[in-house]
């Protein structure tokens, strides 16, 4: 086996797929919000996206601190603010990035008033928690007795897939729309740590000064799609292969709903991401375990017997504390996201004659709150959005929004969706208020993308 | 109408008027520094008589030992000082001489750790700090083996030590590294 680093960068990249679009969620005039609550009724009869372009999605944040913590340019020494940022460091933060391209999405809407859509995404997505512990051990060394630095927190995960997904958007009854897609995943390469557990620890000694404990240490790393064969290049025909469904599969599924209890208000609600992807080519696991207790050398002063100290702790300490490599085929599930929002519609209503079906007839005016929350091993959280949303005839929607969440307390986020003709062009953006001063900046999430929308309403 | 288009326009431009960043300075991170230090357990032993005499009953007067120490070159360009404690106790009737080497590759003498410890006849737990210096720290970069010489004073009084004394030389130790990330 030839070792093989497949996007060393992605690995290193420390990111969580943040994944909250809270700007595109609900706005119905963009079919990528379909990607996110299957029931919503898409305002269209007919679309499809630039293909590679119809959208391109990132996102990057970092809730410990930002550039500029670190690096103003002001009379506070680089030390006092390495120290200031220690010391405001949390039991966890985390890093993430989450990156989207779409290459194919088209749907249609069915006789029965259903929107059908279909379509492939690339992602990538990464998450990397760590503990404050481990900051501790490394700013402050390991001076203090009997404390215990954990790397229970010590979490990450990474993939690279490839999405194939197709959906519908039934109306059940007058009020109620149900949504559902199915994914197909195909993983190019996945690394994951998780639910590990250890405490390392100095405590005063008997026959030594210290005795010095590392504690029912269990860490998995798993990976898969990493190290290859070697008569595997990693080329462009290979990633190619690998995204479309050559890589390690996996299924899931989307479902959500609409609910319109009275004309002007709407619940919503979705579930992303209900799925597992399960690994079974190029697969390489490494588990450490094991438990062991270090007083230090006893020097026995006999010069009849060699110096195999060093040796002997060696061979004691892989004793107790086993590495292994494990080549057994192993299961993830897929990040999950919940998404809820209520919403009161208001404002002149739309003409809507060139529509002869029966479906809500969209207001000028939406306002609402929504929650997102993600769940994972790794890493759990929530945010909440309220939000505003204008339409402006046929050609132009804006939808802005106030978020708190784990980056911010006061992410506003702004989205624009124009059409000329079929032609949609929209881009989406959040954290405006961080542009004050983009360094200061400890997230930012970036969705562009262009389709053609027939019959758009 | 409560938002007009131009009103977005305008909302619009002025987010991205303000859209700017607020000076920083990389490279203030050059003077970036912190000290950690982290502590390790080290030797220890335990010797009686026996370890002081020949197959004769005779006093070895020099009784020592040698480790071989693990690489350090992951720490090295970091170190700034190394502090060693050695805590002894001696329920001989007699002064012991502790010294501390460190050695090459080749198993040749590179340094001797100061002071050289002396150990009082009956004497209690004792604690010693044996210091490495800023200014010689990179000898640990070239240290392979770790040796410790324990010498015995010869007796004032004429009396020996004999194969049956219950007496014990303990020797206790710990190794304080402290790391300045600057100094890479």
């Amino acid at each position: 086996m030839r070792k093989l680093i497949l996007l060393s960068s992605f690995l290193f990249t420390f990111l969580i797929s943040a994944q909250n679009k809270q700007v595109l969620y609900d706005f119905a005039q963009l079919p990528q919000t379909l990607l996110l609550n299957p029931a919503v009724d898409f305002q269209g009869k007919f679309h499809i996206g630039v293909p590679g372009l119809s959208q391109l999605s990132f996102h990057a944040g970092f809730t410990g601190f930002s550039a500029y913590d670190l690096l103003a340019d002001n009379k506070v020494s680089i030390n006092d603010k390495i120290k200031d940022i220690y010391n405001s460091f949390g039991k966890s933060e985390f890093l993430s990035f989450n990156q989207q391209m779409e290459l194919l999405n088209i749907g249609i809407r069915l006789r029965d008033n259903s929107y059908v859509s279909v379509g492939y995404y690339q992602e990538l997505d990464v998450l990397f928690k760590f503990p404050k512990d481990l900051v501790d051990l490394f700013y402050d060394g390991n001076t203090v007795l009997n404390r215990r630095y954990s790397i229970a927190k010590l979490a990450g995960q990474a993939e690279l897939l490839g999405v194939f997904h197709v959906g519908i958007s039934r109306k059940v009854n007058e009020f109620t729309r149900f949504g559902m897609r199915a994914k197909i995943y195909s993983s190019v390469a996945s690394v994951s740590t998780k639910r590990n557990t250890g405490e390392f620890y100095t405590v005063k000694g008997t026959d030594n000064i210290y005795k010095q404990h590392l504690s029912n240490i269990d860490v998995l790393l798993e990976t898969a799609g990493i190290q290859l064969p070697d008569d595997v290049e990693a080329d462009q025909s290979y990633l190619k292969s690998q995204f479309l469904f050559g890589g390690n599969l996996g299924i899931g599924l989307d479902l959500g709903f609409t609910y319109q209890p009275k004309e002007q208000w709407e619940l919503t609600g979705s579930l992303q991401d209900l799925g597992f992807i399960y690994y079974t080519k190029n697969v390489e696991s490494h588990r450490l375990r094991g438990t062991y207790a270090l007083e230090g050398f006893q020097l026995d002063f006999d010069p009849n017997t060699p110096d195999t100290y060093w040796n002997d702790l060696k061979d004691n300490f892989e004793k107790r504390v086993k590495k292994d490599s494990i080549m057994s085929n192993f299961m993830n599930f897929r990040p999950l996201k919940l998404n809820g929002s209520i919403t009161y519609s208001f404002g002149r209503k739309r003409h809507d004659d060139c529509t002869f079906i029966n479906r809500i007839i969209p207001y000028s005016n939406k306002i609402g709150a929504h929650l997102f929350s993600r769940l994972n091993v790794v890493h759990s959280y929530i945010a909440a959005t309220l939000f505003y949303e204008r339409r402006f005839g046929n050609s132009l929607s804006t939808k802005i929004t106030y978020t708190a969440d784990p980056f911010s307390y006061a992410n506003v986020g702004l989205g624009i969706s124009a059409r000329a003709g079929a032609f949609n062009i929209y881009a989406i953006a959040d954290n405006l208020l961080g542009l004050r001063n983009v360094y200061n900046m400890q997230s930012a999430n970036v969705q562009l993308g262009m389709n053609f929308i027939f019959g758009a309403y | 109408m409560i938002v007009s288009p131009t009103k977005i326009t305008y909302f619009f431009l002025l987010v991205l008027c303000f859209a700017c960043t607020k000076s920083i300075d990389t490279d203030q991170l050059d003077d970036a520094s912190f000290e950690s230090t982290y502590l390790f357990t080290l030797v220890h032993l335990s010797l009686k008589a026996p370890k002081f005499l020949d197959e004769f009953n005779q006093e070895i007067p020099v009784t020592s030992d040698m480790v071989k120490v693990p690489d350090l070159d992951d720490l090295s360009p970091y170190l700034k000082r190394a502090e060693f404690t050695v805590e002894t106790e001696n329920s001989f009737n007699r002064n012991f001489t502790l010294n501390i080497f460190f050695y090459d590759i080749n198993k040749k003498l590179i340094y001797t750790l100061k002071p050289v410890i002396i150990v009082p006849a009956k004497s209690g737990k004792l604690s010693h700090i044996l210091t490495i210096p800023e200014n010689e720290i990179k000898v640990l970069d070239k240290t392979h083996y770790f040796g410790m010489n324990i010498s015995l004073w010869h007796s004032t009084s004429g009396k020996l030590i004999k194969a049956t004394d219950p007496s014990e030389f303990i020797l206790k130790s710990s190794l304080k590294l402290v790391v300045n990330l600057n100094k890479a």
